[in-house]
C-alpha cells in the first residue's frame, strides 16, 4: 500500500507495530515505536499518540533513509 | 501497452518521493490497514476484506469502529487513535503544527490474499488518495 501510494507521486510515512514485517517489505519511510503491539501502533495515550505523530511526521524531513525502519522508545 | 509501462517494479526497488514544503502548510492523509470505518458504512470482512472504507476528514473518533479479529483490542476499544489517530492529527492542526487534514481518508482490513490486496486494492486506492492531493499519507497498520 504505502509503495503504491508512494508511485503516485505522494511522500508517505507508515507507523508500524511490526517491524520485522516492515523491513521485508521495503517502506520508503517507517517509524516503529518500540515494544507497541498490533492494535497499539500509535500508544496508550493522547500523549504518547501526539509524539509518535509529531516523529513520524518529522521523518517527512529528514534525510531519506527508503528501506530503513527508525525505532523510538517511548517510555 | 508500452514496454516502459509493462517493465513494472523489483521488490528490491523502494519508491520514494520527496517531501515538498512545510508540514504547518501539507495537508495529510490517514491511510490505515486496522479495518477503521464509520459506524454507519457496512462491516468488513474480519476474515478477509479486499474493499476500503472512505473516511470522512471531518469525522472525529467518537464517530469510528473496528472490524478486526487478529490484533489486541485493549487499546483501540478505548481510543480509535490507537490505531487511527484522526483527532491527534486534527490537534496538530489546531495548533499550526500541521496545515490540514485532506477532505477524506481511508481504510482497509484483514486480508491473507495478499497477491490480489497487492495487485487490485492497493493500486485502486493509492489512486484514490492521490486524488485527494495530500502533500503526505500517514499510514498506520493493526
Amino acid at each position: 500500500m504505502q509503495r503504491a501510494i508512494e508511485m503516485q507521486g505522494v511522500p508517505t510515512v507508515l507507523v508500524t507495530a511490526e517491524p520485522e514485517e516492515t523491513e521485508q517489505a521495503r517502506a520508503p519511510r517507517a517509524l516503529a515505536p518500540r515494544g507497541f503491539a498490533p492494535g497499539h501502533a500509535m500508544g496508550p495515550t493522547a500523549e504518547i499518540q501526539r509524539r509518535v505523530l509529531l516523529d513520524a511526521l518529522a521523518l517527512l524531513l529528514g534525510p531519506p533513509q527508503p528501506g530503513e525502519v527508525v525505532y523510538r522508545d517511548y517510555p | 501497452m508500452t514496454e516502459e509501462q509493462a517493465l513494472g517494479i523489483s521488490r528490491l526497488c523502494i519508491p520514494f518521493t520527496p517531501f515538498r514544503g512545510k508540514l504547518e502548510e501539507a495537508a495529510v492523509c490517514l491511510v490505515s490497514t486496522a479495518g477503521v470505518r464509520l459506524v454507519s458504512q457496512p462491516a468488513f470482512d474480519t476474515q478477509h476484506e479486499l474493499g476500503h472504507r472512505v473516511i470522512p476528514g471531518d469525522a472525529t473518533s467518537a464517530l469510528l469502529t473496528v472490524d478486526d479479529t487478529h490484533y489486541d483490542h485493549g487499546c483501540v476499544d478505548r481510543d480509535r487513535n490507537c490505531v487511527f489517530p484522526i483527532d491527534r492529527l486534527r490537534e496538530l492542526v489546531a495548533v499550526g503544527k500541521v496545515g490540514a487534514l485532506t477532505e477524506s481518508h481511508f481504510a482497509t482490513a484483514y486480508t491473507q490474499q495478499l497477491r490480489d490486496f497487492a495487485a487490485f486494492t492497493a493500486v485502486r486506492l493509492a489512486r484514490e488518495v492521490a486524488a485527494e492531493r495530500p502533500q503526505a499519507v500517514l499510514l498506520t497498520g493493526g
